[in-house]
Protein backbone atom coordinates (compact mmCIF):
# COMPACT_ATOMS: atom_id res chain seq x y z
CA UNK A 1 0.00 0.00 0.00
CA UNK A 2 2.73 2.36 0.85
CA UNK A 3 4.51 2.06 -2.69
CA UNK A 4 0.89 2.35 -4.64
CA UNK A 5 1.06 5.76 -2.33
CA UNK A 6 4.41 6.76 -3.03
CA UNK A 7 4.16 5.78 -6.93
CA UNK A 8 0.71 7.66 -7.15
CA UNK A 9 2.47 11.16 -5.15
CA UNK A 10 5.64 10.79 -7.90
CA UNK A 11 3.38 10.68 -10.73
CA UNK A 12 0.69 13.03 -9.40
CA UNK A 13 3.81 15.65 -8.95
CA UNK A 14 5.01 15.13 -12.45
CA UNK A 15 1.25 15.48 -13.74
CA UNK A 16 1.37 18.62 -12.15
CA UNK A 17 4.94 19.98 -13.05
CA UNK A 18 4.07 19.29 -17.36
CA UNK A 19 0.56 21.33 -16.22
CA UNK A 20 2.23 24.19 -14.90
CA UNK A 21 4.69 24.33 -17.41
CA UNK A 22 2.56 24.00 -20.42
CA UNK A 23 -0.82 24.72 -18.86
CA UNK A 24 -2.74 22.57 -21.96
CA UNK A 25 -4.90 21.12 -19.96
CA UNK A 26 -6.52 23.90 -17.89
CA UNK A 27 -6.38 26.39 -20.96
CA UNK A 28 -8.08 24.70 -23.14
CA UNK A 29 -10.92 23.29 -21.48
CA UNK A 30 -11.45 25.86 -19.67
CA UNK A 31 -11.56 27.75 -22.75
CA UNK A 32 -13.88 24.80 -24.04
CA UNK A 33 -16.29 25.25 -20.88
CA UNK A 34 -16.71 29.01 -21.16
CA UNK A 35 -17.63 29.05 -24.64
CA UNK A 36 -20.19 26.50 -23.96
CA UNK A 37 -21.57 29.01 -21.21
CA UNK A 38 -21.64 31.79 -23.01
CA UNK A 39 -23.35 30.13 -25.69
CA UNK A 40 -25.65 28.46 -23.88
CA UNK A 41 -26.51 31.66 -22.13
CA UNK A 42 -27.17 33.77 -25.27
CA UNK A 43 -29.49 30.64 -26.60
CA UNK A 44 -31.44 29.77 -23.61
CA UNK A 45 -31.54 33.15 -21.37
CA UNK A 46 -35.13 34.48 -21.22
CA UNK A 47 -35.79 35.66 -17.80
CA UNK A 48 -34.49 35.14 -14.57
CA UNK A 49 -36.86 31.75 -13.78
CA UNK A 50 -36.20 29.91 -16.86
CA UNK A 51 -32.55 31.17 -16.82
CA UNK A 52 -32.42 29.13 -13.20
CA UNK A 53 -33.58 26.19 -14.81
CA UNK A 54 -31.05 25.85 -17.33
CA UNK A 55 -28.38 26.80 -15.52
CA UNK A 56 -28.05 23.07 -14.00
CA UNK A 57 -27.68 21.88 -17.19
CA UNK A 58 -25.69 24.12 -18.78
CA UNK A 59 -23.04 23.93 -15.74
CA UNK A 60 -22.87 19.56 -15.62
CA UNK A 61 -23.08 19.86 -19.69
CA UNK A 62 -19.48 22.04 -19.46
CA UNK A 63 -18.08 20.12 -16.72
CA UNK A 64 -18.55 17.16 -18.42
CA UNK A 65 -16.93 18.01 -21.85
CA UNK A 66 -14.25 20.01 -20.07
CA UNK A 67 -13.89 16.97 -18.27
CA UNK A 68 -13.50 14.75 -21.31
CA UNK A 69 -11.43 16.58 -22.66
CA UNK A 70 -9.25 17.00 -19.70
CA UNK A 71 -8.76 13.36 -19.68
CA UNK A 72 -7.98 12.75 -23.40
CA UNK A 73 -5.33 15.37 -23.30
CA UNK A 74 -3.83 14.03 -20.17
CA UNK A 75 -3.66 10.59 -21.58
CA UNK A 76 -2.10 11.58 -24.57
CA UNK A 77 0.93 12.93 -23.27
CA UNK A 78 1.32 8.99 -22.16
CA UNK A 79 1.32 8.19 -26.03
CA UNK A 80 4.01 10.98 -26.63
CA UNK A 81 7.58 9.34 -27.14
CA UNK A 82 6.05 5.66 -25.87
CA UNK A 83 6.37 6.86 -22.25
CA UNK A 84 3.08 4.71 -21.53
CA UNK A 85 5.03 1.43 -22.64
CA UNK A 86 8.37 2.81 -20.13
CA UNK A 87 5.95 3.56 -17.31
CA UNK A 88 4.14 0.12 -17.66
CA UNK A 89 7.51 -1.96 -17.04
CA UNK A 90 8.54 -0.08 -13.64
CA UNK A 91 7.82 -2.35 -10.76
CA UNK A 92 5.58 0.08 -8.87
CA UNK A 93 1.89 -0.84 -8.86
CA UNK A 94 -0.10 0.15 -12.34
CA UNK A 95 -2.85 1.02 -10.07
CA UNK A 96 -0.44 4.41 -8.91
CA UNK A 97 -1.12 5.46 -12.49
CA UNK A 98 -4.41 5.52 -12.81
CA UNK A 99 -4.91 6.68 -9.27
CA UNK A 100 -2.21 10.16 -10.11
CA UNK A 101 -4.16 10.70 -13.36
CA UNK A 102 -7.69 11.04 -11.12
CA UNK A 103 -6.09 13.29 -8.52
CA UNK A 104 -4.57 15.44 -11.42
CA UNK A 105 -7.70 15.03 -13.61
CA UNK A 106 -9.70 16.19 -10.29
CA UNK A 107 -6.97 19.27 -9.57
CA UNK A 108 -7.68 20.34 -13.18
CA UNK A 109 -11.50 20.29 -13.36
CA UNK A 110 -11.77 21.43 -9.80
CA UNK A 111 -10.00 25.03 -11.36
CA UNK A 112 -12.24 25.01 -14.42
CA UNK A 113 -14.86 24.33 -11.86
CA UNK A 114 -14.40 27.98 -9.82
CA UNK A 115 -14.38 29.50 -13.52
CA UNK A 116 -17.39 27.78 -14.45
CA UNK A 117 -19.60 28.34 -11.06
CA UNK A 118 -18.43 32.51 -11.49
CA UNK A 119 -19.45 32.36 -14.74
CA UNK A 120 -22.94 30.71 -14.55
CA UNK A 121 -23.77 32.98 -11.64
CA UNK A 122 -23.09 35.65 -13.62
CA UNK A 123 -24.85 34.45 -16.85
CA UNK A 124 -27.69 32.65 -15.51
CA UNK A 125 -28.37 34.90 -12.10
CA UNK A 126 -27.67 32.19 -9.71
CA UNK A 127 -27.30 33.99 -5.77
CA UNK A 128 -24.27 32.32 -5.79
CA UNK A 129 -23.58 33.15 -2.06
CA UNK A 130 -26.52 31.65 -0.87
CA UNK A 131 -25.58 27.55 -2.84
CA UNK A 132 -21.79 28.22 -3.00
CA UNK A 133 -20.57 25.27 -0.61
CA UNK A 134 -23.05 22.80 -1.57
CA UNK A 135 -22.83 23.71 -5.43
CA UNK A 136 -19.23 23.11 -5.22
CA UNK A 137 -19.74 20.38 -2.75
CA UNK A 138 -22.17 18.61 -5.52
CA UNK A 139 -19.74 19.58 -8.14
CA UNK A 140 -16.56 17.72 -6.02
CA UNK A 141 -18.47 14.53 -5.46
CA UNK A 142 -20.17 14.18 -8.87
CA UNK A 143 -16.25 14.79 -10.65
CA UNK A 144 -14.95 12.46 -8.40
CA UNK A 145 -16.82 9.65 -10.07
CA UNK A 146 -16.88 10.75 -13.24
CA UNK A 147 -13.28 11.00 -13.79
CA UNK A 148 -12.53 7.75 -11.20
CA UNK A 149 -14.43 6.17 -14.37
CA UNK A 150 -13.42 8.76 -17.35
CA UNK A 151 -9.71 7.71 -16.51
CA UNK A 152 -9.83 4.13 -16.50
CA UNK A 153 -11.30 3.94 -20.12
CA UNK A 154 -9.11 7.13 -20.97
CA UNK A 155 -6.33 4.87 -20.10
CA UNK A 156 -7.49 2.07 -23.22
CA UNK A 157 -7.66 4.99 -25.31
CA UNK A 158 -3.68 5.18 -25.56
CA UNK A 159 -3.53 2.19 -27.30
CA UNK A 160 -6.97 2.87 -29.62
CA UNK A 161 -7.24 4.83 -33.12
CA UNK A 162 -10.54 6.70 -32.41
CA UNK A 163 -9.85 7.88 -28.97
CA UNK A 164 -11.69 10.70 -28.89
CA UNK A 165 -14.96 9.19 -29.66
CA UNK A 166 -14.29 5.90 -28.26
CA UNK A 167 -13.95 8.02 -24.51
CA UNK A 168 -16.90 9.76 -24.94
CA UNK A 169 -18.94 6.85 -26.46
CA UNK A 170 -18.26 5.07 -23.24
CA UNK A 171 -17.82 7.04 -20.50
CA UNK A 172 -21.30 9.09 -20.52
CA UNK A 173 -23.24 5.84 -20.25
CA UNK A 174 -21.05 4.77 -17.42
CA UNK A 175 -21.36 7.72 -15.52
CA UNK A 176 -25.07 8.61 -16.22
CA UNK A 177 -26.53 7.71 -13.55
CA UNK A 178 -24.23 9.94 -11.05
CA UNK A 179 -24.68 12.90 -13.59
CA UNK A 180 -28.07 12.77 -13.44
CA UNK A 181 -28.12 12.89 -9.82
CA UNK A 182 -25.78 15.74 -9.70
CA UNK A 183 -27.97 17.95 -12.41
CA UNK A 184 -31.00 16.82 -10.17
CA UNK A 185 -29.54 18.05 -7.02
CA UNK A 186 -28.75 21.17 -8.23
CA UNK A 187 -31.58 21.88 -10.04
CA UNK A 188 -33.29 21.03 -6.45
CA UNK A 189 -30.26 23.45 -4.79
CA UNK A 190 -31.24 26.30 -7.10
CA UNK A 191 -34.99 26.25 -6.52
CA UNK A 192 -34.41 26.17 -3.30
CA UNK A 193 -34.52 22.82 -1.57
CA UNK A 194 -33.66 21.98 2.33
CA UNK A 195 -29.85 21.14 2.50
CA UNK A 196 -31.69 17.71 4.04
CA UNK A 197 -32.60 16.91 0.39
CA UNK A 198 -29.26 18.06 -0.93
CA UNK A 199 -27.59 15.96 1.77
CA UNK A 200 -28.90 12.65 0.26
CA UNK A 201 -28.32 13.01 -3.27
CA UNK A 202 -24.68 14.05 -2.19
CA UNK A 203 -24.74 10.18 -0.43
CA UNK A 204 -25.83 8.75 -3.37
CA UNK A 205 -23.16 10.90 -5.36
CA UNK A 206 -20.95 9.51 -2.47
CA UNK A 207 -21.65 6.03 -2.96
CA UNK A 208 -21.64 6.17 -6.64
CA UNK A 209 -18.03 7.74 -5.97
CA UNK A 210 -16.67 4.85 -3.97
CA UNK A 211 -18.01 2.10 -6.61
CA UNK A 212 -16.46 3.93 -9.57
CA UNK A 213 -12.80 4.58 -7.72
CA UNK A 214 -12.77 0.81 -6.11
CA UNK A 215 -13.64 -0.73 -9.73
CA UNK A 216 -10.97 1.49 -11.33
CA UNK A 217 -8.22 0.22 -9.13
CA UNK A 218 -9.48 -3.13 -8.99
CA UNK A 219 -9.85 -2.91 -12.81
CA UNK A 220 -7.11 -0.77 -14.12
CA UNK A 221 -4.20 -3.36 -14.46
CA UNK A 222 -6.22 -5.96 -16.14
CA UNK A 223 -7.80 -3.52 -18.70
CA UNK A 224 -4.42 -2.21 -19.90
CA UNK A 225 -2.95 -5.71 -20.64
CA UNK A 226 -2.39 -6.64 -24.07
CA UNK B 1 12.61 7.78 -1.09
CA UNK B 2 12.06 3.93 -1.41
CA UNK B 3 9.69 2.72 -3.37
CA UNK B 4 9.75 -1.82 -2.24
CA UNK B 5 9.37 -1.93 1.10
CA UNK B 6 10.93 -5.49 1.29
CA UNK B 7 13.74 -6.17 -1.86
CA UNK B 8 13.22 -9.58 -3.01
CA UNK B 9 15.71 -11.92 -4.92
CA UNK B 10 14.86 -11.02 -8.74
CA UNK B 11 18.12 -12.59 -10.24
CA UNK B 12 18.06 -14.52 -13.10
CA UNK B 13 20.52 -16.07 -15.50
CA UNK B 14 18.25 -17.69 -18.39
CA UNK B 15 14.70 -16.95 -20.33
CA UNK B 16 12.84 -19.81 -21.16
CA UNK B 17 10.30 -19.50 -23.72
CA UNK B 18 8.08 -22.93 -24.65
CA UNK B 19 5.25 -23.56 -26.82
CA UNK B 20 4.40 -19.91 -26.66
CA UNK B 21 1.23 -19.12 -28.60
CA UNK B 22 -0.60 -15.58 -29.03
CA UNK B 23 -3.73 -15.14 -30.60
CA UNK B 24 -4.98 -11.14 -31.41
CA UNK B 25 -8.76 -12.54 -32.75
CA UNK B 26 -8.25 -14.81 -35.46
CA UNK B 27 -4.64 -13.80 -36.01
CA UNK B 28 -1.45 -15.91 -34.89
CA UNK B 29 0.63 -13.83 -34.46
CA UNK B 30 3.01 -16.58 -32.16
CA UNK B 31 2.87 -20.34 -33.27
CA UNK B 32 4.06 -22.21 -30.34
CA UNK B 33 7.87 -21.35 -30.31
CA UNK B 34 10.59 -22.15 -28.21
CA UNK B 35 13.67 -19.55 -27.60
CA UNK B 36 16.81 -19.68 -24.77
CA UNK B 37 18.17 -16.47 -24.34
CA UNK B 38 21.24 -16.70 -21.21
CA UNK B 39 23.16 -14.38 -19.01
CA UNK B 40 26.00 -12.80 -20.87
CA UNK B 41 24.65 -13.21 -24.41
CA UNK B 42 23.09 -11.14 -27.03
CA UNK B 43 20.80 -12.90 -29.35
CA UNK B 44 19.21 -10.65 -32.06
CA UNK B 45 15.77 -11.92 -33.08
CA UNK B 46 14.83 -10.92 -36.92
CA UNK B 47 12.61 -12.30 -39.66
CA UNK B 48 10.04 -10.22 -41.75
CA UNK B 49 7.34 -7.95 -41.17
CA UNK B 50 4.49 -10.45 -39.29
CA UNK B 51 6.70 -13.02 -37.68
CA UNK B 52 5.79 -12.26 -34.29
CA UNK B 53 9.11 -10.42 -33.46
CA UNK B 54 7.53 -7.52 -31.78
CA UNK B 55 4.78 -9.80 -30.07
CA UNK B 56 7.24 -11.61 -28.65
CA UNK B 57 9.33 -8.70 -27.15
CA UNK B 58 6.19 -7.36 -25.98
CA UNK B 59 5.43 -10.51 -24.12
CA UNK B 60 9.31 -10.49 -22.80
CA UNK B 61 8.65 -7.16 -21.21
CA UNK B 62 5.71 -8.42 -19.37
CA UNK B 63 3.08 -6.01 -21.55
CA UNK B 64 1.70 -8.79 -22.93
CA UNK B 65 0.42 -11.54 -21.79
CA UNK B 66 1.05 -15.55 -23.99
CA UNK B 67 -2.58 -16.86 -25.21
CA UNK B 68 -0.31 -20.36 -24.45
CA UNK B 69 2.43 -21.22 -23.50
CA UNK B 70 4.97 -20.76 -20.42
CA UNK B 71 7.68 -18.27 -19.96
CA UNK B 72 10.22 -18.39 -17.10
CA UNK B 73 12.84 -16.17 -15.79
CA UNK B 74 15.12 -18.23 -14.07
CA UNK B 75 12.99 -19.94 -11.49
CA UNK B 76 10.34 -17.39 -11.37
CA UNK B 77 7.31 -17.66 -13.43
CA UNK B 78 7.09 -13.60 -14.27
CA UNK B 79 2.90 -13.52 -14.34
CA UNK B 80 3.16 -14.33 -10.26
CA UNK B 81 6.15 -11.77 -9.85
CA UNK B 82 4.86 -8.45 -11.46
CA UNK B 83 8.25 -7.19 -9.13
CA UNK B 84 10.04 -9.05 -12.10
CA UNK B 85 9.02 -5.90 -14.47
CA UNK B 86 11.62 -3.90 -12.18
CA UNK B 87 14.68 -5.91 -13.62
CA UNK B 88 13.96 -5.86 -17.23
CA UNK B 89 14.95 -2.69 -19.81
CA UNK B 90 13.90 -1.43 -22.67
CA UNK B 91 15.46 0.59 -25.43
CA UNK B 92 13.27 1.28 -28.43
CA UNK B 93 13.68 3.86 -31.40
CA UNK B 94 11.04 6.00 -29.29
CA UNK B 95 12.62 7.37 -25.78
CA UNK B 96 9.61 6.94 -23.65
CA UNK B 97 10.43 10.42 -21.82
CA UNK B 98 7.74 13.30 -21.32
CA UNK B 99 9.10 15.77 -24.17
CA UNK B 100 7.99 18.30 -21.50
CA UNK B 101 9.58 17.65 -18.88
CA UNK B 102 13.71 18.02 -18.72
CA UNK B 103 16.03 14.97 -18.89
CA UNK B 104 17.21 14.96 -14.70
CA UNK B 105 13.41 15.06 -14.31
CA UNK B 106 12.22 12.56 -15.87
CA UNK B 107 15.22 10.37 -14.97
CA UNK B 108 14.29 11.53 -11.71
CA UNK B 109 11.17 10.62 -11.65
CA UNK B 110 12.06 6.75 -13.47
CA UNK B 111 14.89 6.34 -10.29
CA UNK B 112 11.89 6.99 -7.87
CA UNK B 113 9.72 4.19 -9.50
CA UNK B 114 12.26 1.98 -10.22
CA UNK B 115 13.78 2.68 -6.45
CA UNK B 116 17.37 2.77 -8.06
CA UNK B 117 18.76 6.37 -5.93
CA UNK B 118 20.55 8.61 -6.42
CA UNK B 119 23.89 6.45 -6.95
CA UNK B 120 22.62 5.30 -10.16
CA UNK B 121 21.29 8.86 -11.75
CA UNK B 122 25.03 9.69 -11.35
CA UNK B 123 25.88 6.63 -13.16
CA UNK B 124 24.23 7.13 -15.95
CA UNK B 125 25.61 10.75 -15.69
CA UNK B 126 28.79 9.81 -15.93
CA UNK B 127 28.54 6.87 -18.52
CA UNK B 128 26.28 8.81 -21.18
CA UNK B 129 27.85 11.97 -20.44
CA UNK B 130 24.42 13.63 -19.37
CA UNK B 131 25.54 17.07 -19.37
CA UNK B 132 24.29 20.87 -19.44
CA UNK B 133 21.19 19.56 -22.01
CA UNK B 134 19.79 17.63 -19.41
CA UNK B 135 17.96 20.69 -17.91
CA UNK B 136 16.86 21.17 -21.05
CA UNK B 137 12.68 20.06 -21.84
CA UNK B 138 13.31 16.68 -23.44
CA UNK B 139 11.46 17.62 -26.63
CA UNK B 140 14.10 20.26 -27.97
CA UNK B 141 16.63 17.41 -27.48
CA UNK B 142 18.32 16.63 -30.70
CA UNK B 143 18.57 12.41 -32.07
CA UNK B 144 21.63 11.70 -30.45
CA UNK B 145 20.82 13.29 -27.33
CA UNK B 146 17.89 11.96 -26.78
CA UNK B 147 19.52 8.44 -27.60
CA UNK B 148 21.52 9.21 -24.66
CA UNK B 149 18.56 9.76 -22.06
CA UNK B 150 16.78 6.81 -23.60
CA UNK B 151 20.06 4.59 -22.78
CA UNK B 152 20.34 5.80 -19.38
CA UNK B 153 17.07 5.43 -18.56
CA UNK B 154 17.04 1.43 -19.68
CA UNK B 155 19.96 1.20 -17.72
CA UNK B 156 19.18 3.19 -14.46
CA UNK B 157 18.14 -0.52 -13.27
CA UNK B 158 20.45 -2.54 -13.72
CA UNK B 159 18.45 -4.65 -15.56
CA UNK B 160 18.99 -8.05 -15.86
CA UNK B 161 16.95 -9.05 -19.48
CA UNK B 162 17.88 -6.10 -22.00
CA UNK B 163 14.87 -5.84 -24.21
CA UNK B 164 16.52 -3.90 -28.15
CA UNK B 165 13.40 -2.83 -30.38
CA UNK B 166 15.25 -1.37 -33.44
CA UNK B 167 17.57 0.90 -31.25
CA UNK B 168 19.47 2.00 -34.46
CA UNK B 169 16.62 3.64 -36.03
CA UNK B 170 17.52 7.27 -36.99
CA UNK B 171 20.42 7.23 -35.63
CA UNK B 172 24.06 8.08 -37.31
CA UNK B 173 27.21 6.04 -36.95
CA UNK B 174 28.27 8.04 -33.77
CA UNK B 175 24.97 6.79 -32.30
CA UNK B 176 25.11 3.16 -33.77
CA UNK B 177 28.89 3.24 -32.44
CA UNK B 178 27.50 4.57 -28.29
CA UNK B 179 24.89 2.11 -28.33
CA UNK B 180 26.89 -0.84 -29.65
CA UNK B 181 29.29 0.00 -27.10
CA UNK B 182 26.60 0.65 -24.08
CA UNK B 183 24.88 -3.03 -24.99
CA UNK B 184 28.30 -4.90 -25.12
CA UNK B 185 28.96 -3.33 -21.81
CA UNK B 186 25.45 -4.47 -20.31
CA UNK B 187 26.31 -7.93 -21.99
CA UNK B 188 29.79 -7.98 -20.09
CA UNK B 189 28.22 -7.34 -16.77
CA UNK B 190 25.77 -10.15 -17.24
CA UNK B 191 22.70 -9.38 -18.69
CA UNK B 192 20.52 -11.10 -20.67
CA UNK B 193 20.37 -9.36 -24.37
CA UNK B 194 17.33 -9.68 -26.76
CA UNK B 195 17.69 -7.60 -29.80
CA UNK B 196 14.94 -6.97 -32.28
CA UNK B 197 16.06 -5.47 -36.03
CA UNK B 198 15.58 -5.93 -39.23
CA UNK B 199 19.21 -4.23 -39.63
CA UNK B 200 21.22 -7.15 -40.64
CA UNK B 201 24.37 -5.22 -40.38
CA UNK B 202 23.71 -4.21 -36.80
CA UNK B 203 22.52 -7.69 -35.52
CA UNK B 204 25.88 -9.12 -37.65
CA UNK B 205 27.73 -6.64 -35.43
CA UNK B 206 26.53 -7.09 -32.49
CA UNK B 207 24.94 -10.44 -31.49
CA UNK B 208 26.59 -13.63 -30.36
CA UNK B 209 23.55 -15.80 -31.54
CA UNK B 210 21.30 -14.79 -34.34
CA UNK B 211 18.05 -16.66 -34.49
CA UNK B 212 14.84 -15.92 -37.05
CA UNK B 213 11.12 -16.10 -37.10
CA UNK B 214 9.07 -16.75 -39.27
CA UNK B 215 5.21 -17.33 -38.72
CA UNK B 216 5.83 -16.93 -35.40
CA UNK B 217 8.00 -19.70 -35.01
CA UNK B 218 11.76 -20.29 -34.38
CA UNK B 219 13.00 -20.49 -38.06
CA UNK B 220 17.12 -20.87 -37.78
CA UNK B 221 19.18 -20.40 -34.91
CA UNK B 222 22.66 -19.81 -35.10
CA UNK B 223 26.24 -18.77 -33.74
CA UNK B 224 27.62 -15.29 -34.61
CA UNK B 225 29.36 -16.69 -37.94
CA UNK B 226 28.64 -20.33 -38.06
CA UNK B 227 25.59 -22.37 -38.83
CA UNK B 228 24.27 -24.22 -35.39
Amino acid sequence: MRALWRASLALLGKELRIELRTGEVVLMTGLFATLVTVLTSLSFYLDTRTALRVAPGVLWIAVTFAGVLAMGRSWAREREHDVFRGLLMTPMPRAALYLSKVASSLIFLAVVELVLVLQVAVFFNVELFAVALPLLSLLGLGSVGFVATGNLFAALSVRTRARDMMLSVIVFPVVAPALLCGVVATRELFAGAPMSDIAAWMQILGAFDLAFLAAGIALFDVLIQD
Amino acid sequence: MRLLSAPVALQFERVEVRKLVKLYGATRALSGLDLDLKAGEITSIEGPNGSGKSTLLSILALLSRPTRGSLRFGSHDPSRLPALRGRIGLVGHAAMVYPDLSGDENLALLSRLHDAGDHALSEMGKRFELGAFMQRPARTYSRGQLQRLSLARALLNRPALLLLDEPSTGLDGRGVERLCEAVRQERDRGAIVALVTHDTALAERLADRRVRLRRGRLEQAERAGEPA
